[in-house]
């Protein structure tokens, strides 16, 4: 680098640093419209999974950098207040009064939209997700999810069951005042709960009276 | 779902009353790629013919630009356009026909010849400061009878921006506030069913279509609980609407849906859906559409393969 190349009153490293911000700020600015092409996901993806015992897990999304429906991250924690309600009997229950959601920030999409319903060109692109998790006991045997008539946001749920890992999940698209199928949760139902304790009870008596009959056999031959 | 399932049969029952004014039938296969490829490529943009009945359609992968097909099909060239045309139209104007585009990955508008000669820009720096926010994301762009290019941010704030024939910025209207709080107004178009013209806006947020004056005051709702309008074009008094989550619709000057095509059986908003899954007529998430100047119908779809199909009225 010759002298002529640098300001009188600047040493030649910081002209070197000068010259080495303004390139690396100039490829930002050039490169980030091309990493801010939209369109990503326009929905919260509702990732629901079964567990066993009647255990539902429900974890919903929001991406704040890649939907042009949700501006900033205040838009996307008002879209997981109420996202989707349980539908029972005629009448809609709201998550809330299912169980208190888990609030997290991530930037693990793969994890929380079914593989055809990633956004694409992910590798250039931001994503600012919230996920909002709910976790309950489902007292029936299948549930039934509605997005209520009048929301913006539409939810694509997509349903894992832990207990066949091997399966596909199963994904719905639900636009405001769409209902989903019903959901075959692993439910026991209580005459079975009811054998298995009546069959455990047995157990612990039949082990109780043959210890004891034992004990007594042994106090007797001493 | 079930009632929109019921309103769609209900409408394909009417449409048979109605089909002696308005019937399309699924041409299979229509489009011919370019050679070497077995699909056109990643599609998230739009579709157009021009007055020769030459097909152009938009495709995101490098460097394919516009690609233009004959009114058969077959793949002629590529216009040397940018990967990003999200949305464009093909309109004569000024004693000339050109392409006007949006460029979602470089925030300008541009208009060019049908050879892809760009002829003028309208860079960022013409949008007002004030509503340029966190960057645009602008997504379509009209001309009205004057010349006026009306230019949405579609992926970003809504906002319909009013630039005069040379590119000078004019007015601004939309947004998410009032009057019209739109929401990822994902297209707009100039309506010229109507005299005067009027701006026809897919908002798509709120699965409705609107009609706006071309000073942005409202008319009025044209179509509400949509499968996300995402785009439009009109012939005659009709007007073909790309529903993204799974629906083509064509409507009348009435507002009155008088056909639904390729229905998908459940509503679907993925690029990711691959050939091997696609359904003959069946659509998967339309995202341009346009008729050709026979009234036929041409439709491309958000897909990372890209599709096109078309179905042609029955005369």
């Amino acid at each position: 680098m010759t002298s002529s190349e640098c300001p009188n009153d600047e040493s030649p490293m910081h002209h070197a640093l000068r010259s080495f911000v303004i390139r690396i700020s100039t490829f930002v600015f050039l490169t980030h419209p091309l990493c801010a092409l939209g369109h990503g996901a326009e929905f919260l993806s509702a990732k629901l999974t079964l567990r066993p015992d009647a255990e539902v897990l429900l974890e919903i999304t929001a991406d704040f950098g890649g939907n042009p429906l949700i501006s900033d991250e205040a838009v996307a924690r008002e879209a997981l207040t109420d996202p989707v309600r349980l539908s029972a009997e005629g009448t809609l229950v709201a998550l809330s009064d299912v169980a208190a959601p888990s609030i997290s920030q991530h930037q693990n999409w793969a994890e929380f939209a079914p593989a055809s319903y990633l956004p694409p060109d992910t590798e250039g692109q931001e994503h600012r997700l919230i996920t909002a998790a709910w976790r309950w006991r489902s007292e029936t045997p299948e549930i039934v999810f509605e997005v209520p008539k009048g929301k913006l946001h539409d939810v694509l749920l997509w349903t894992r069951d832990e207990t066949r890992p091997d399966a596909p999940p199963r994904w719905m698209l639900l636009l405001a005042g769409d209902k989903s199928k019903a959901i075959s949760v692993h439910w026991t139902p209580w005459w079975r709960r009811w054998q298995t304790v009546m069959a455990s009870s047995f157990l612990v008596l039949a082990l109780g009276y043959f210890v004891s009959r034992n004990f007594t056999l042994r106090q007797r031959t001493l | 779902m079930n009632n929109r399932i019921l309103s769609l049969l209900s409408v394909m029952a009417l449409s048979g009353s109605a089909a002696a004014e308005v019937a399309y039938e699924l041409v299979p296969n229509f489009i011919t790629p370019p050679p070497g490829k077995e699909t056109i490529g990643n599609g998230h943009g739009e579709i157009g013919v021009d007055s020769a009945g030459k097909i152009y359609v938009s495709v995101q992968d490098k460097d394919a630009g516009i690609q233009v097909y004959g009114t058969d099909g077959k793949f002629i060239k590529a216009l040397p356009l940018p990967p990003s045309l999200h949305g464009f139209v093909v309109r004569k104007d000024d004693g000339g026909e050109f392409i006007f585009a949006a460029v979602l990955g470089e925030q300008k508008v541009i208009k060019c010849d049908l050879e892809g000669k760009v002829l003028m820009t309208i860079p960022t720096t013409e949008f007002p400061a004030d509503k340029v926010g966190k960057g645009l994301k602008l997504t379509n762009c009209d001309v009205a009878p004057n010349g006026d290019i009306y230019v949405v941010d579609g992926y970003g704030q809504s906002h319909i921006f009013v630039f005069s024939r040379e590119g000078k910025f004019k007015a601004v209207f939309g947004g998410p506030g009032e009057p019209l709080k739109l929401a990822n107004a994902h297209k707009i178009f100039i309506d010229r069913r109507f005299e005067p013209a009027r701006v026809m806006i897919c908002d798509r947020g709120h699965k409705r279509m609107l009609h706006t004056d071309l000073a942005g005051t409202f008319i009025g709702e044209i179509a509400t609980e949509m499968r996300n309008p995402s785009s439009a074009s009109f012939h005659g008094d009709l007007m073909c609407v790309a529903e993204i989550a799974g629906n083509v619709s064509v409507w009348d000057k009435e507002n009155k849906r008088v056909a639904d095509l390729g229905t998908s059986p459940k509503p679907t908003n993925t690029p990711g859906i691959e050939p091997k899954d696609w359904q003959q007529g069946i659509v998967t998430s339309p995202h341009g559409i346009t008729f050709d100047n026979d009234g036929n119908i041409l439709e491309t779809e958000w897909n990372k393969w890209g599709r096109v199909l078309r179905w042609n009225v029955k005369k």
